[in-house]
């Protein structure tokens, strides 16, 4: 009825200048730290994540943690204060932050082969610099690069993307926070894009069980779009390592 | 490519951000051209939608300026000031840069809707171009540059990348700025203004009266008429600095050379008088207002003064008028403050609805607006002969210094003065109900008739065909959404049903014709006229439960005992076939008539019996009684004219089919709630603040009746004892007097509100909704289909659980249904007046209320409420008010409220746009003041009757002045009047 | 450069021979006492931010950004605007910084830069009144730590004062006063800000005690090494604060020596430091890319 909250124009264009199932730029790098065992950073659009990696390592604090069959996977989310747009009060111990570490070792647990690192322990951090919209997965692609840099054994990549509706109607994908505030609700998914397998899904409202599948879909396929574009950074992150090893010639 | 935006934006609790935002560059931005070889490529490279084509090679932009066929390009100014001539069909063929797009929607969002509404019609050609993210038309903003002229060189960038990129085609700029028009000029741009190019289109006809006439271009005539306005930047320093004061100005409707201003934090609202306090000031304009000192204040002058300027040259007669507001007597209690109007900080013009009256023929015409409170506005014309017939709409573009009136310009005719759909057209409009056709789009979703019930449909609805139902509803009602049946099943129980058209199985969610009907909301009643909110074809045939006619039915079944207890309540839905489609006369015939012992007079009686009881439990728990003349107009079939207005009968079968409609609705509301927790769609009516009962009470304390209005229940109560043997009539005066007490009822969605303000005040339920009418209101569709989800039948789409969404919806609902309501109250009002045209008759009134100089008189033949005056302006008046007592009193003659008088009622035509009815009093007689019966002098001599009319005329001219306020007065009660009838 | 940056265990050999190597006026790493290692300084890179700077020194890495927000004076000085530090420790940096761990360290760090832009010859306050006793400009300056390779203090110091350099005040377009509610509002526009006057602005120095030699910019070897130091901010050739860190103690000469070799040493930073600045272009779009 009301033209209001239109997301995208007549002809086809978000409020950005994107088209509905266009990623925003992505622009990442390996090895950002020399004291972390790997780290990475990544720009979706303006969204900044830093991300590094320890380990896998003794388990730290009391023994009694340590796992026989697999190795712990210690995540912590944090935001710096001015990532936001209105200042933040403190970096991380929220609410909304302990809820991303979970949702963030929920993910990379399905991802690692932790099996391989019994009575170890991986810390993985990742630092938001600038909030920007589909935080949380830049934190599991940065922090899928930085385990890639750390050379801990994956099973294959995981990566995430967010997914919304815009105009009631056309399923978009990699939500900014414009879309954000303006739209309805965000689809959030995390997948091993190779094999097609959802590993954390979230819904920021209620959505229509009508809308749900292609909505999904369209998040998934965003997972996949970015895995492309992760793979292509670490190849040429490792034919550029590897350049005096001739490594990089081998692939 | 990739950039980004900055800016500083102000959060809501005062804090400032900085912004950033990104910006995509493209290179698949097309240029709209089916023609152009490359911007193909790319859209079938790019397998984007289908290639429609933006623009047509039928349409031909012809001027004399450009040789041949060319496309147009608009500055922001242009559509922002032109509108009304860019909605003109000879348009075509246009551009609408986005950087234009986006100015538009920042600076005004009304002009933005009408200019994306020409946008989304294919048939007009208006291409949006996305310039800026287009790789070759984006620049960057410069350090130092201000926003407007970044965007005039977006502007001019994309104007020559289109001259670039089709070379072979034309295009031409328009813009309103000089300064604009020289750089693009000087960038070989071609570049005209907007009336250059208007004043030069080969077809122009009507185009040219539509050009809004922008203040340069009046000619400078030398005297200024009013005081010089301050600038924007002065006025907000001087109101930050309490020197001036903002508020909204608001003209008078008696006396055109005043106006208050209602500013906040003052009591009193400051008075503006004459040219130099009005200073050009229209009503509704936010204004700036310069305080005088308090020995220069003055008193509201209660006079009346009517602009008859017929020329704009000459404004002698305006200082004359000016100099008698001055003598106006200045009461010393009555000091109010005083001010003028400096400037204007936003102005609020919109289009006006009016007459031809006046002007120089030739050069300009004088538009009087309907509304009293608009000053005359000159326009210009060529084909003034024609618009003097006709009721037309105008729009102000601006006012100059040196001229008397506003400048404006002709936007479009309604049709011929007086004439029965001229003013049907004018009520629809002004009450803004959307009445065109309905779209191709919308009857695409009809069914295909023939329409035949399949197997299907059985398969999925309950089969009532069997069963006695019949319909009982108005004389000559074509869109029947109700019926009703009644058995026995068992001994001691009752089934009671009532099955209500099911048109949300017709009305899908989402298509065309579910959204024009939200848009509409409500099918709306004029006298002569119904504007349907669904097409005919459901409205009045496969949604109306006709009789005799197998039609799908939402059925809601009570099982029953004798004491209209409810055992057990289901809804389904089902298959009916109505034995027959009565009217309350026809029904209240077969209950009366004890010969007739057939399925419908037995199931008719149980419902009537039950229907008794269902009100007397009713009223015991509180539910108003209330009271509102309603009235018919009989018309005549061929001439469209009124035969004679005559009061509602109401039988007692209106009252039963009501109470089972309340009973199902209340049902219902309970049902959906229950399944539906936060979005489920109730009606509500808020107890009124106990300040609304004032009147009611006073009135009730003279009567001597204690009238309590502590709860609806105790109103109830002390209503029903407010009976006066001597006069009947006072019980439903009182009611009527209640009625307009009362708040209206809304339309709300359940997780809005808080449980305890779910309740119905009128009703005295706790939950109340609206299922019954879905073929003329859109809220019952929605409660179908919640209904439908809740009992299985249909599955819920996402719209229905948004909160926010039906949130939206009720409010365009709630205020659809207000205003159909005034639309039809104006469209009876308007036949009325016609009725009366040229007759003068004696009919039987009461006093409703007394006032200092006059009587307010009620109708109840025609509902119409009228003033008796008492005196003559300045003539010494044969009455003595009694403030105390609320009397007036002339010898031995005494007026109280509710008396009962006789008075002649006629209709005084002498301003077109503003009849109004005369009365004068026939009894009780006094001496000197009343007129003689006509039945009596009616064989008396012509000359009588003649110096009757005379006299009446003489009085008119002087009565104007103060029946002018009591008319408003009288509005505003109208439109608190009715508001119980349809909760 | 590569043992260095692994270096974390107290090898006594290793010890003995940074000793060693200082009282001869040659470090590990090659550098003379009073050297710097390289110093890297970027403007801008927290877009959103009204000021930001990152700087790299070596393998210490700090990002800082300007935050402004509206707020009302306190009452003793109704013409002072506000400037708050808030020093956050990533763990990224470290493991030990998970959590609550870094506190101690953020909050030694901001105490020392509160200190240090107290006087008002440093950083004049009364340029961030808007109205008297009523409104005034809160600068935030966050500091977050993203990697720790030695000489925090010198390095956050420097950052700060980049980016305190790089923030711009939006400019006051209008006042309005209605009663107890005031409504400012400022230019939307990027372009017309007011920038700070930061010449006042202090730097840090941290003068590293090695058995009886001082250096300046230890890493993280050297600062293990020491026995103490003395951070010293110096501020137009003035020392505005000076904290002793560390377990050791000095004797008043060595002390006095320290001061006089941070101020020398705090002139040289400063010079370079605005020189620096002066060539940084805007717009580079790079930050942690590169």
């Amino acid at each position: 009825m009301s033209r209001k909250k239109e997301l995208i124009s007549n002809i086809g264009l978000r409020l950005d200048g994107r088209r509905a199932g266009e990623l925003r730029r992505i622009r990442c790098k390996l090895g950002v730290f020399s004291e972390p065992d790997g780290s990475a950073y990544i720009e979706q659009g303006l969204t900044k994540v830093l991300a590094a990696v320890y380990g896998p390592h003794q388990v730290r604090g009391g023994r009694s943690k340590a796992q026989h069959d697999s190795a712990i996977v210690n995540c912590q989310f944090s935001m710096a204060v001015f990532s936001t747009g209105e200042r933040k009060r403190r970096p991380r111990g929220d609410r909304k932050s302990t809820e991303m570490s979970i949702h963030l070792h929920q993910a990379l647990v399905a991802a690692i082969k932790v099996e391989l690192y019994p009575w170890t322990q991986i810390d993985v951090y990742v630092e938001v610099l600038h909030a920007d919209g589909g935080i949380y997965p830049a934190c599991v692609n940065a922090a899928t690069l930085a385990l890639i840099d750390a050379g801990i054994p994956l099973k294959e990549y995981v990566c995430a993307c967010t997914a919304s509706l815009a105009n009631d109607d056309i399923p978009m994908i990699d939500i900014s926070h414009q879309e954000e505030v303006m739209g309805g609700p965000t689809l959030t998914v995390a997948a091993l894009p190779m094999s097609k397998k959802v590993v954390l899904l979230e819904m920021s409202q209620r959505f229509h069980v009508d809308h749900l599948p292609k909505v999904l879909k369209t998040a998934l396929q965003g997972c996949v779009d970015i895995k492309n574009i992760l793979d292509v950074t670490v190849s040429n992150n490792v034919k550029e390592i590897g350049s005096s090893t001739r490594w990089g010639n081998m692939t | 490519m990739f950039t980004t935006k900055s800016f500083i934006k102000k959060n809501k609790i005062g804090n400032f951000l900085k912004n950033v935002r990104e910006h995509y560059i493209r290179d698949d931005i097309v240029c709209g051209f089916s023609s152009c070889y490359s911007c193909q490529n790319i859209q079938n490279n790019q397998n984007i939608g289908c290639s429609k084509d933006n623009f047509s090679s039928n349409h031909v932009n012809r001027c004399k300026l450009v040789e041949g066929n060319h496309y147009l390009i608009l500055d922001t100014n242009v559509v922002l000031n032109q509108m009304d001539v860019l909605e003109d069909n000879l348009f075509g063929n246009v551009i609408i840069l986005h950087t234009v797009l986006n100015e538009v929607k920042h600076r005004s969002l009304p002009i933005f809707k009408r200019l994306m509404s020409i946008i989304d019609n294919p048939s007009r050609h208006f291409y949006v171009f996305t310039n800026d993210h287009h790789k070759d038309t984006f620049i960057h903003q410069e350090d130092q540059e201000l926003i407007n002229d970044y965007n005039d060189r977006c502007i001019r960038k994309a104007c020559t990348w289109y001259h670039r990129h089709l070379p072979k085609e034309k295009f031409v700029f328009l813009t309103e700025d000089n300064e604009s028009k020289r750089i693009a000029l000087e960038e070989n741009i071609m570049t005209f203004s907007m009336s250059e190019y208007v004043h030069n289109l080969s077809d122009k006809h009507l185009v040219e009266d539509k050009l809004a006439k922008v203040s340069s271009s009046f000619p400078f005539t030398g005297k200024d008429i009013y005081q010089a306005h301050m600038s924007l930047v002065e006025l907000l320093e001087g109101i930050r600095g309490g020197k001036l004061y903002q508020g909204t100005f608001k003209a008078s409707r008696e006396n055109f050379l005043e106006g208050y201003i209602n500013v906040d934090g003052f009591d009193d609202p400051i008075i503006v008088q004459g040219r130099e306090g009005l200073n050009r000031a229209v009503d509704g304009d936010i204004v700036a207002v310069a305080l005088f000192e308090k020995e220069h204040w003055t008193s509201p002058t209660e006079i009346i003064l009517e602009d008859e300027g017929v020329v704009e040259e000459n404004i002698d007669e305006l200082v004359e008028k000016e100099k008698e507001i001055k003598k106006a007597i200045k009461k010393k209690g009555d000091i109010k403050p005083t001010g003028k109007v400096v400037g204007v900080i936003r102005r609020k013009w919109r289009q006006y609805c009016g007459i031809l009256e006046g002007g120089i023929e030739g050069v300009y015409q004088l538009f009087v607006p309907s509304n009293r409170s608009i000053p005359k506005i000159r326009i210009e014309t060529r084909q003034a002969e024609f618009l003097k017939t006709q009721k037309l709409i105008v729009t102000i573009d601006s006012w100059p210094q040196n001229s008397r009136y506003p400048h404006g310009h002709f936007v479009r005719a309604l049709g011929v003065i007086g004439h029965q759909d001229t003013e049907n057209e004018v009520v629809l409009l002004e009450h803004d109900v959307p009445h065109s056709q309905f779209s191709e789009e919308v009857l695409r979703c009809l069914p295909k008739l023939p329409w035949v019930i399949t197997e299907e449909d059985e398969s999925r609805r309950v089969d009532l065909r069997h069963i006695t139902i019949c319909s009982v509803d108005p004389p000559g009602c074509t869109d029947i959404d109700d019926a009703l049946h009644c058995r026995i099943i068992d001994d001691n129980k009752l089934e009671v049903g009532v099955h209500i058209a099911d048109v949300s199985h017709f009305i899908r969610p989402g298509t065309a014709i579910d959204l024009e009907a939200a848009s509409r909301a409500t099918t709306v009643y004029l006298v002569n006229k119904r504007i349907d909110m669904v097409p005919e074809l459901l409205s009045s045939n496969l949604c109306s439960l006709r009789g005799g006619e197998e039609r799908f039915a939402f059925s809601c079944i009570w099982e029953m005992d004798y004491e209209a207890n409810i055992l057990s309540t289901k809804f389904h839905k089902s298959i009916i076939k109505s034995k027959s489609a009565m009217t309350y006369e026809e029904a209240q015939l077969i209950i009366d008539d004890k010969t007739k012992n057939d399925d419908i007079a037995f199931g008719l009686r149980g419902l009537n019996k039950l229907a008794k009881i269902l009100k007397t439990r009713r009223l015991e728990k509180g539910a108003l009684v209330l009271a509102s003349p309603e009235v018919k107009i009989h018309m005549d079939s061929e001439t469209m004219e009124p035969l004679e207005v005559e009061v509602k009968k109401l039988f007692e079968t209106n009252s039963m089919v009501e109470e089972f409609m309340l009973l199902a609705n209340i049902s219902v509301a309970e049902k959906i709630l229950q399944d539906f927790p936060d979005c489920a769609m109730l009606r509500r009516h808020p107890t009124p603040p106990s300040t609304n009962f004032d009147p009611l009470v006073k009135a009730g304390k003279h009567l001597g009746f204690d009238i309590q209005i502590d709860s609806g229940k105790k109103l109830a109560v002390s209503l029903d004892q407010a009976v006066s043997d001597s006069n009947p009539y006072l019980n439903t005066m009182l009611r009527i007097l209640a009625t307009r007490c009362m708040l209206q009822a809304v339309y709300f969605p359940s997780g809005t509100l808080q449980k305890s303000d779910f309740f119905h005040y009128g009703l005295a339920v706790p939950l109340y909704t609206h299922f019954t009418s879905p073929i003329r209101r859109y809220a019952d569709i929605i409660v179908h289909r919640l209904l439908a989800v809740s009992c299985g039948a249909d599955s819920t789409y996402p719209d229905l659980l948004d909160k926010h969404k039906s949130s939206d919806l009720c409010q365009n609902l709630n205020y659809r249904n207000r205003m159909a309501q005034y639309a039809g109250r104006a469209s009876v009002a308007f036949n009325t007046h016609l009725f009366f045209k040229g007759k003068i008759q004696d009919e039987e009134g009461y006093v409703l209320f007394v006032k200092k100089n006059a009587l307010q008189i009620l109708l109840p033949k025609y509902g119409l409420e009228c003033t008796l005056y008492l005196s003559k302006k300045g003539d010494e008046s044969l009455f003595v008010y009694d403030e105390e007592e609320q009397t007036q009193k002339a010898g031995n003659v005494v007026f109280h409220a509710f008396d009962q008088v006789t008075v002649r009622v006629s209709l005084d035509s002498k301003n077109i746009q503003h009849e109004k009815f005369v009365l004068q009093l026939v009894y009780p007689y006094i001496e000197g003041f009343s007129v003689k019966p006509l039945i009596e002098s009616e064989g008396a001599d012509k000359s009588n009757m003649e110096q009757q009319t005379m006299d009446y005329q003489d009085k008119c001219n002087e009565q104007v002045s103060t029946m002018k306020k009591n008319k408003r007065k009288t509005q505003s009660n109208n439109e608190k009047r009715k508001q119980k009838k349809k909760v | 450069m590569l043992i260095l940056s692994s270096e974390k265990t107290d090898n006594p050999a290793r010890i003995e021979r940074t000793y060693y190597l200082i009282s001869e006026n040659i470090r590990i790493d090659g550098r003379e006492r009073e050297d710097y290692r390289p110093m890297e300084i970027e403007t801008d890179v927290v877009s959103h931010a009204f000021g930001s700077s990152r700087l790299r020194l070596a393998n210490t890495d700090v990002l800082v950004a300007v935050k402004i927000e509206v707020d009302a004076p306190y009452p003793e000085r109704p013409l002072e605007g506000k400037l708050e530090f808030f020093v956050d420790c990533s763990a990224n940096a470290t493991p030990e910084f998970e959590g609550r761990g870094g506190e101690e360290l953020a909050v030694e760090l901001s105490n020392c830069l509160s200190s240090a832009y107290r006087s008002e010859e440093v950083f004049n306050l009364k340029k961030l009144c808007i109205m008297k006793g009523r409104k005034c400009w809160k600068l935030y300056v966050d500091i977050l730590l993203l990697e720790v390779g030695g000489n925090l203090f010198d390095a956050v110091s420097i950052a700060v004062k980049a980016a305190l350099w790089n923030t711009q005040i939006p400019k006051i377009k209008s006042i309005n006063v209605d009663g107890s509610n005031i409504d400012i509002q400022v230019c939307d526009d990027i372009f017309s800000c007011t920038k700070l006057d930061v010449t006042g602005a202090p730097l840090m120095v941290t003068v590293c005690k090695i058995g009886d030699k001082c250096i300046v910019d230890p890493n993280a070897a050297e600062e293990q090494c020491s026995v103490g130091a003395v951070v010293v901010a110096v501020s137009r050739g003035n020392i505005c604060t000076i904290s002793q860190t560390g377990t050791g103690s000095f004797h008043p000469d060595t002390f006095k020596s320290c001061l006089i070799l941070g101020i020398s040493v705090a002139q040289r930073l400063e010079d370079s430091l605005t020189e620096t600045l002066g060539e940084i272009k805007a717009n580079q779009d790079v930050g942690f890319l590169k």
